[in-house]
């Protein structure tokens, strides 16, 4: 084995990473939560009295303030995606020739168990960015049905803040009651439990999206040989100054 | 997608909220007071249709006070959101309700609104009220059949015509050119029926889950494309009085909302009028306290049941339904489904057949694949996917394992 001069490149700053670790927490706590809500998995002891206990409510407390966390940074997320200064993830999404193909070499890479790899791993690829972007189009459905979910009960239009908000989650989420009831099936009218049905079922895809994701980040880790892992801790990456482009 | 589904995509789209004002203010109030009053003394000059019966002696005959009628007056007052300054107006309005047409029709149902009416526990002013109005047509509870039926229906809607209220119970079956159902000798399809007698209507209203949504007739896989009201009757007020019967208190509140206004109630984003249906079951039942506790009926008859423990765990859909059973309860608030032990099955919403009543907790209920294929439940699906997911990661990997170049050997090939 040859020695080889490494290089280290610097990947997700900071703020990213720190983004990136409240939405991991606050997804196994969503997801948590997210289970018990929709069918209680555990039950409390009979004997203790009624105010005591509280776990629904418990709950629905910390899938509140964890989809709250999520929804910020999302926001933040979505700013980032555009304006970033250290590096804007929609120019690697755009589909020009130059990303497509990026997206299928790294594809290829990951088909081919690492024989082949033919594109520049010092940066983010146009195949992670895409993954990436996926997760992130399903959070942003998550925020849309579950304020459209948590607006139910504000039926009385009144809310501890004003009545302007439950108008405004109305205004802002009323349009996934159609859409879930054309992805999910439904009879004649669209019914809210279709945003219900469609909100647990991306639940299923987001778990399934972050199995993936570990997976991947680790395989890469183990074949790239370039501390992929890495990334999401310290920051950065090594790679082998020959090929930092 | 047809122009009907577009209208309603259009109308969730500019919903502005299920908020239900119940104080309007003073001048709003003194307004309303005195169009209600006038219109009540338009209606007073009037003749009884047809020889109806005065309420007051019905009343009476029923063995029922005078007092036990200003209580109902005061609670129905309330119901409708009206300040207490209208009880003697509700009051009038139900002497005068002989007064105001009624033609009832039914289509493909199981006429189980109609009985929701007719066996009640004992005549209730509710239920007086529905006997002495101007019903002019009603095929189950009419004497005549046949041609004798038909040419009443005929002569009801020629005499009235623009100021019947035109009551539907069942859903309309499109199939077939609506072969599906037929009424009457000449066959006429229930869609023609239903069109025909809309015309000339005040307004329309439908009442029970199949007229307003498609109700059961509607739940998968609709053999009859059976479709609920507001999808065929175009141009009309239409009011939607859902749930499986619908309560007899919400057609007489929307009944006496129009003799006394002779407008229709404000309505939410599904044509329901908001005084019954603006309140979630959830918030005003009475094993709230329960459901937050996290203290559940596990199985039927269990320790928890017998507590009266929340029914979320044998499937209640009252945090997805919005009705005011929980508030005044079926049959003059004797009870109701979560009050008897049972959870809510979600009547009142559209599609309530396939996505609210399967008695488990959605999490745990089958729902269709988009393309109508095999029932899973939606956490099977979930679970499939990562299973799926899974295996994939494991074939991979073990692959890797095999045949993967590592970067360091790759180089040395």
């Amino acid at each position: 084995m040859k020695s080889t001069a490494y290089k280290k490149v610097e990947r997700m700053t900071p703020a990213m990473r720190t983004i990136h670790w409240i939405n991991a927490i606050s997804m196994i706590v969503a997801v948590a939560t997210g289970l018990y809500i929709a069918a209680p998995y555990y039950q409390t002891l009979i004997a203790e009295p009624a105010v005591d206990k509280y776990v629904m409510a418990w709950n629905r407390w910390g899938h509140f303030i964890v989809a709250i966390i999520f929804d910020v940074t999302s926001i933040v997320v979505a700013y980032l995606y555009f304006f970033s200064r250290f590096e804007k993830p929609y120019k690697k999404v755009l589909p020009t020739g130059k990303n497509i193909k990026e997206f299928f070499a790294v594809l290829i890479n990951l088909l081919t168990l690492n024989r082949s790899k033919s594109f520049d791993s010092s940066h983010s690829d146009s195949f992670n960015t895409v993954y990436f972007t996926i997760f992130h189009l399903l959070l942003a459905w998550m925020l849309f049905t579950g304020l459209q979910l948590y607006v139910h009960g504000l039926e009385s239009g009144l809310s501890s803040i004003g009545s302007w908000w439950p108008a405004m989650l109305h205004l802002v989420t009323d349009w996934t009651i159609p859409v879930s009831a054309w992805m999910v099936g439904s009879g004649p009218v669209p019914s809210i439990m279709d945003v219900r049905i469609s909100h647990h079922i991306t639940m299923w895809l987001i778990v399934v999206w972050v199995v993936f994701h570990i997976y991947y980040q680790v395989w890469r880790t183990i074949f790239w040989q370039e501390g992929d892992i890495a990334i999401a801790f310290g920051g950065s990456k090594f790679v082998k100054e020959d090929k930092e482009a | 997608m047809g122009t009907d589904k577009q209208e309603a995509v259009k109308s969730l789209f500019t919903a502005q909220s299920a908020k239900v004002d119940t104080n309007r203010g003073d001048t709003y109030y003194e307004k309303l007071y005195d169009q209600c009053r006038a219109r009540l003394d338009a209606l007073k000059k009037l003749a009884p249709i047809n020889n109806r019966r005065d309420f007051r002696t019905v009343i009476e005959e029923e063995g029922l006070e005078r007092r036990d009628f200003l209580k109902w007056a005061s609670a129905t007052t309330a119901m409708l959101m009206l300040p207490a300054s209208f009880t003697p107006l509700v009051a009038e309005a139900a002497m005068v309700m002989n007064r105001v047409p009624v033609v009832w029709i039914e289509l493909q149902d199981c006429a189980g609104n109609s009985e929701a009416l007719l066996r009640s526990d004992g005549p209730k002013i509710d239920e007086i009220i529905l006997d002495i109005i101007s019903l002019e047509f009603h095929e189950t509870l009419m004497a005549p059949s046949g041609h004798q039926a038909e040419k009443q229906l005929e002569e009801a809607i020629e005499h009235f015509k623009g100021k019947y209220l035109l009551f539907v119970e069942g859903s309309i079956p499109r199939g077939l050119n609506g072969a599906f159902g037929t009424i009457g000798a000449k066959a006429e399809t229930f869609i023609d029926h239903l069109t025909r007698l809309s015309k000339d209507a005040a307004a329309v209203v439908a009442v029970g889950s199949c007229a307003t949504f498609g109700g059961i007739p509607a739940a998968a896989p609709n053999p009859t494309d059976a479709v609920g009201v507001m999808d065929v009757v175009k141009g009309k007020p239409i009011i939607n009085i859902p749930a499986c019967p619908a309560n007899p208190s919400n057609m007489v509140g929307v009944l006496l909302h129009y003799v006394l206004t002779g407008q229709v109630p404000e309505l939410d984003s599904l044509l329901r009028p908001k005084f019954a249906f603006g309140y979630r079951i959830h918030d005003n039942c009475e094993r709230r306290a329960h459901f937050d506790a996290g203290e559940y009926v596990e199985e039927w008859g269990d320790e928890g049941a017998k507590n009266n423990f929340c029914l979320y765990k044998v499937g209640c859909k009252g945090p997805m339904t919005f009705n005011n059973c929980s508030i005044i309860r079926y049959n003059e608030g004797v009870n109701w489904p979560v009050g008897v032990g049972r959870g809510c099955i979600g009547c009142s919403e559209p599609d309530f057949w396939d996505k609210y009543a399967y008695e488990r907790p959605m999490a745990n209920a089958n729902i269709k694949a988009p393309t109508g294929g095999v029932e899973k439940t939606v956490d099977e699906f979930g679970l499939g996917l990562l299973t799926a997911a899974g295996v994939g990661i494991a074939i991979h990997a073990a692959a890797s394992a095999v045949a993967g170049k590592k970067e360091s050997e790759r180089e040395e090939a």
